[in-house]
């Protein structure tokens, strides 16, 4: 037989394919016995062969971006198309306090390092700052407002260059936050530190003279600095000193932090060091958006895309790579709109929603951050705006049918099926941007739960949440990018209670269709707000406080409502939960919606399925009140 | 391909690896002497030795440094039963007798076979088996 099978990697097969070759050529015939001297030569060329085929195929996929599996490898391959994987990154914190310094001196520096303590999560980390920040003294007192503190440990390492050798500047620790490294270069003819040398990620606009170095990550997660060689960045001199200081980080971990105690120190005009009285530190923003290194699959995802975004943010998917991989690691899913796609049309604006990993919105601080970084990649003349994270979200009112003889406890069958929506809807094609809830997937999720469900009556509603703007008289506009189903009585459109100003009962949004002259229903409505005495009230009776507040544009999925004040809400936050029937079943994210499942909110009704048990065999049972689902609205005025 | 096999005897490589002193050919082992020392392997590949047949091989190097008396010997004689009943099937008849020898601080193994499928008489082997360091 011939032996042909080069690439199998089951030692078994080699072995297998061996003997069958022996078998057909050989006079040996004990090699089937595996006690036999024969059996241990073939057990050797097998394992040999095993090993060849293991290597070829790990060197194989090693060599390729979409296949390697070393981390070393990707960052490797990574690096050939210009791509720096992120590092970990600080949780960063905001405070501000004030310092009296014993001696009278007029400028007072918080020295780079250790600046104070803080718990997270039961543990307890060390905040720095990795450079040296002045305040000026007044009247005795030192001001420092708003300084960003990173959890680390501050350390600093020193390199004299020898250009005799093929000298590597590794830094020895893991777990570095790059964007904390700061690098002097002191050359033969300069003091202190020497020249602060900047971090570039390309060669871009670099000369023989720029005082520039690159990173890049090697084993183990550690950072490899790389300088000029007279022709991109200047050359370094022999025995310069280079010092290079940053913060190594928990990442992730560091996150949370709240309550700091001052542990740095300071140095006064005359640089020798200043004793201050006790500090009180006032947290201005807690620890937030510390993360981890960047993981292979993200190198894997992002290291093609930019290298094809060219740095350059010209199209969407451009702001999506460059602000996940380059600004805002924290970032979950972006939604990139032009302001030519805008009603009214913003031409030369793009608007920008992020939304981050831990939380909803950006701060204001990040928005900042993220806009000025921007800029350097967006093209001239376009303005990328960071705007609010929009969230529609989807709310299912389902009633589940069970075989009752199949289950122990209905309740047990409730939280499997509420277990199994939540996995569904952590799903990424439906958290995001873009994104699209899928009813016949939600309803298979459903069924397939557990084999008593023997089906499942389920409706859709979409939710938006306004947060009022209390006591003040303000404009609201809604949009959910969906298209509403339109009840001709009204009452499409539900909220939660509120309170308006001149009115002492608690109020609710509702609609009523307009009509065309030929007596058909119009695309659009009025929006009333309503007393809600009785919940299934007919609309002619219902106690209309005001009789046209608004607009609701049933085609567009828009809500627009006359200037308002009001004055508290009945849930928290200040929020008034406005639903709608879409008319269809299937939910997209439209332009800068971003579409969440909202398990908590959704109704989930189990109901005994009397004919699947045997109990009502011609089906009279179950058309009585108890059994009975209807696939439509409620007629309730009022969301409940 | 059908495989047919060109001889029935058994038919084995020594490991000795020297050439026959007139022909120069490898030296080869026939049937009851390839089967002994197949049996012989067995009893002395450790088990988990063998890469990816973790199960072949038998205990008694463990044994050789208990006690040099009936007890180990007979647990030397279990292991050295299971190891052939499981991995040479190509004996028939076995009887593993092992003899403790305190003197000497050994165990001689005495085995008694037939060879499955030949016309020749039942076997005798002994060997010994001793703790080296």
């Amino acid at each position: 037989m011939p032996f042909t099978k080069f690439t199998n990697l089951d030692f078994d097969q080699i072995r297998v394919s061996i003997k069958d070759y022996l078998r057909a050529n050989s006079n040996f015939t004990d090699f089937d016995f595996e006690g036999s001297n024969f059996s241990i030569l073939i057990d050797t060329l097998a394992y040999n062969t095993y090993i060849t085929a293991f290597n070829s195929n790990m060197i194989a996929n090693e060599s390729f971006l979409d296949s390697a599996t070393l981390r070393e490898n990707v960052i490797a391959l990574a690096r050939s198309i210009g791509y720096v994987p992120k590092s970990r990154t600080a949780a960063s914190a905001i405070v501000s306090f004030t310092a009296t310094p014993k001696s009278s001196t007029s400028i007072l520096t918080l020295q780079s390092g250790l600046v104070c303590t803080g718990s997270a999560s039961e543990s307890s980390f060390v905040f720095s700052i990795p450079d040296n920040v002045t305040a000026s003294v007044k009247n005795g007192v030192a001001t420092f407002e708003n300084l960003t503190i990173k959890q680390g440990t501050f350390l600093k390492k020193q390199f004299t260059v020898d250009i005799s050798l093929n000298q590597k500047f590794i830094l020895n620790n893991s777990y570095i936050d790059t964007s904390t490294i700061r690098v002097y270069v002191k050359g033969p003819s300069d003091s202190g530190l020497g020249k602060p040398y900047k971090l570039v990620d390309n060669i871009f606009e670099i000369s023989s003279k720029s005082e520039i170095y690159l990173i890049q990550e090697i084993k183990d997660e550690k950072y490899e600095l790389l300088f000029g060689d007279g022709i991109f960045g200047k050359k370094l001199e022999n025995n310069s000193i280079i010092t290079v200081t940053y913060i190594v980080t928990d990442g992730r971990e560091g996150n949370g932090a709240s309550v700091f105690d001052f542990s740095g120190s300071f140095k006064n005009e005359s640089d020798s060091i200043e004793v201050c009285e006790s500090i009180i530190i006032s947290t201005i923003q807690s620890s937030q958006n510390g993360s981890d290194i960047e993981d292979i699959n993200s190198i894997k995802n992002f290291a093609p895309r930019l290298y094809s975004s060219q740095y350059r943010a010209v199209n969407s998917n451009d702001y999506e790579t460059i602000i996940k991989s380059k600004i805002y690691p924290e970032t979950e899913s972006v939604s990139v709109v032009g302001g030519e796609e805008l009603d009214p049309p913003q031409y030369g604006k793009v608007l920008i929603s992020i939304k981050p990993k831990n939380g909803t919105y950006v701060s204001d601080f990040n928005k900042r951050e993220i806009q000025n970084k921007l800029q350097k990649y967006s093209v001239s003349g376009i303005k990328p705006e960071i705007i609010d994270l929009k969230i529609l979200h989807v709310e299912i009112d389902s009633s589940i049918y069970y075989n009752f003889s199949q289950v122990e406890s209905v309740e047990n069958l409730k939280t499997q099926v509420i277990k199994s929506l939540t996995s569904y809807s952590q799903s990424t094609n439906l958290n995001s941007f873009g994104g699209r809830f899928k009813y016949s997937k939600v309803l298979q999720v459903i069924d397939g739960t557990d084999t008593a469900i023997t089906s499942n009556i389920t409706k859709v509603i979409i939710r938006r949440d306004l947060k009022a703007q209390i006591n003040t008289q303000t404009q609201y506009e809604i949009c959910y990018g969906n298209k509403f189903h339109v009840n001709s009585e009204g009452k499409n459109i539900k909220s939660t209670g509120f309170n308006i100003f001149g009115v002492s009962d608690t109020v609710y949004f509702t609609d009523i269709p307009n009509k065309n002259s030929d007596g058909t229903i119009a695309e659009t409505g009025t929006i009333a707000i309503v007393k809600n005495t009785q919940s299934t009230v007919d609309s002619t009776k219902t106690p209309i406080v005001i009789q046209s507040a608004g607009t609701v544009n049933y085609t567009n999925g828009e809500i627009l409502l006359n200037p308002l004040i009001i004055t508290s809400t009945v849930l928290s936050d200040n929020i008034i939960e406005i639903q709608a029937f879409p008319e269809s079943n299937d939910i997209i994210g439209l332009k800068d919606l971003y579409l969440s499942f909202d398990v908590s909110k959704s109704k989930i009704n189990m109901i005994k399925d009397v004919i699947a048990s045997g109990d009502d065999i011609s089906g009279v049972v179950f058309q009585t009140k108890d059994y009975y689902s209807s696939s439509y609205s409620n007629g309730a005025l009022t969301r409940s | 391909m059908s495989v047919t096999r060109i001889s029935r005897s058994f038919k084995d490589i020594s490991l000795s690896f020297e050439p026959h002193p007139v022909t120069k050919d490898l030296p080869v082992i026939t049937d009851a002497r390839a089967i002994i020392r197949s049996i012989r392997n067995l009893v002395e590949t450790i088990v988990t030795e063998r890469f990816f047949n973790s199960t072949l091989g038998s205990n008694v190097r463990k044994s050789l440094f208990d006690f040099v008396d009936y007890a180990t010997a007979s647990v030397i004689q279990q292991q050295v039963v299971e190891v052939i009943s499981n991995y040479e099937p190509r004996v028939d008849n076995l009887i593993v007798q092992v003899n403790p020898k305190p003197d000497t601080n050994e165990f001689e193994i005495i085995l008694t076979f037939r060879i499955i499928g030949q016309d020749i008489p039942v076997q005798q082997y002994s060997f010994i088996l001793e703790a080296t360091r």
